[in-house]
């Protein structure tokens, strides 16, 4: 039976295949989701049915996905497939595409800001709480860069620097999407109980919600200009990576594992943790911007509202990914300590995240 | 505890590798899109 074979074999025999595989198991939801986004307002009366967005299709239908798959045994194969940071990413460049140029230098000062004070205080709340609780100095760091920068990809990047086990990385990856989950429906309804205008409420989910895909979604589901500056808030937090990085590498091999005769990291360190896909989201702003104005507002905007279209595909794609790459396993093994710690860290991170969120975009406006 | 199970297992650089190559994937594709999109390679209206 296929089923009971194991996964390194199973990949061993055909990886290609199985990435492929799960890759349509991805775009058929993604297009269940685009399906059910145009259909079901129409199949149902009243404003609930209408406010339903599509992140809340493609999410549910993942999980769904994952339900299914796990209980047929075939998740595990197929997950190569479920590429949320790449989908996530490519639709974060093409969002670069219908955001004038100027918002994002205006918003960039408060924007990195926040990110230094957010990411200072909550990274350094983290570490300090996971010591008094007696974790490991490896899940340590990878829990702090988690809850402090931009979830997994930090986790990532984390876990590259003071080289973690597998394990942790998988641990903290799922306690990253755990808690990231209900954020996206609870952080927009905060905002709207608080009565946050669109800029604050974006750079309080930017701020606040760990995962990028997380963010686009719960900003999505706010408003285009939330999106925005959500988007923006993130991001910047996305090119801070490589300084935590680079101190971490150093901190580990100076002061945790005194590795004899180690080098400082240095520029190529930093260059080689930097997200590219920053780059990639400034030029598509660059690019549209000056072409906007080239052409009159009416084609620019037939053409800026495909790129747009584009991008909804990718994030639905991304928000499907995250559904179905979700893992409770791991979190059961862990115990009860990291948990307290990501969930404190999380209370923090909320907090502080409205309060800069306040102090630093209330008179922002996108348009 | 959690770091006591975790001793045999490999680190993670090849994760760390695969994550910046998608970093640039990302970025072309986004941006070839786009390209595509303003050239008229794709038109309004294909994308359903």
């Amino acid at each position: 039976m296929t089923e009971t074979r194991p996964q390194s074999q199973a990949e061993t025999r055909s990886p290609v295949l199985y990435v492929v595989l799960g890759v349509v198991v991805v775009l058929v939801l993604g297009a269940a989701t685009r399906f059910l986004e145009k259909n079901v307002p129409a199949w149902f009366e009243g404003d609930v049915a209408k406010a339903i967005e599509y992140p809340v299709y493609a999410i549910v239908l993942g999980l769904i996905g994952n339900a299914v798959l796990t209980a047929t045994g075939w998740r595990e194969r197929l997950e190569g497939g479920f590429r949320t940071e790449f989908f996530i990413k490519t639709g974060l460049v093409l969002l670069g595409a219908s955001i004038n140029l100027k918002v994002i230098v205006t918003a960039a000062g408060p924007a990195i800001i926040q990110g230094i004070l957010l990411i200072t205080s909550v990274f350094l709340f983290t570490w300090w709480l996971a010591g008094r609780l007696g974790l490991d100095d490896k899940l340590r760091a990878l829990l702090s860069a988690a809850v402090s920068i931009c979830g997994v990809s930090a986790a990532i990047a984390a876990a590259g620097a003071v080289q973690a086990r597998k394990e942790q990385l998988a641990y903290t990856a799922s306690l990253v999407i755990a808690f990231a989950l209900p954020s996206i429906f609870l952080v927009p309804w905060l905002a709207s109980v608080f009565g946050l205008t669109d800029e604050v409420a974006g750079a309080w989910i930017g701020g606040n919600i760990d995962t990028t895909a997380a963010v686009t979604a719960a900003g999505a589901l706010v408003s285009e200009d939330a999106l925005a500056v959500a988007s923006i808030v993130k991001v910047t937090q996305n090119a801070l990576i490589g300084i935590v990085v680079i101190a971490l590498t150093a901190w580990f091999a100076f002061r945790v594992e005194r590795t004899p005769g180690a080098k400082a990291p240095g520029v190529g360190e930093f260059w080689t943790r930097f997200p590219k896909f920053v780059l990639g989201f400034v030029a598509a702003s660059v690019i549209a911007t000056w072409y906007l104005g080239t052409v009159s507002s009416a084609e620019g905007k037939e053409v800026i509202a495909v790129a747009n279209d584009l991008r909804v595909w990718f994030l639905i794609l991304a928000f499907v990914s995250i559904g179905l790459e979700f893992k409770v396993g791991s979190l059961r093994e862990a115990g009860w300590r990291p948990v307290a710690v990501f969930a404190s860290a999380a209370v923090l991170n909320l907090v502080l995240a409205l309060g800069l969120a306040l102090l630093l975009f209330s008179g922002f406006t996108v348009t | 505890m959690f770091s006591m199970k975790c001793m045999t297992e490999p680190p993670t650089r090849q994760e760390s590798r695969t994550q910046f190559n998608e970093d640039w994937a990302a970025t072309v594709i986004g941006l070839v899109l786009l390209v595509l999109v303003i050239v008229g390679v794709i038109p309004p209206g294909l994308i359903p």
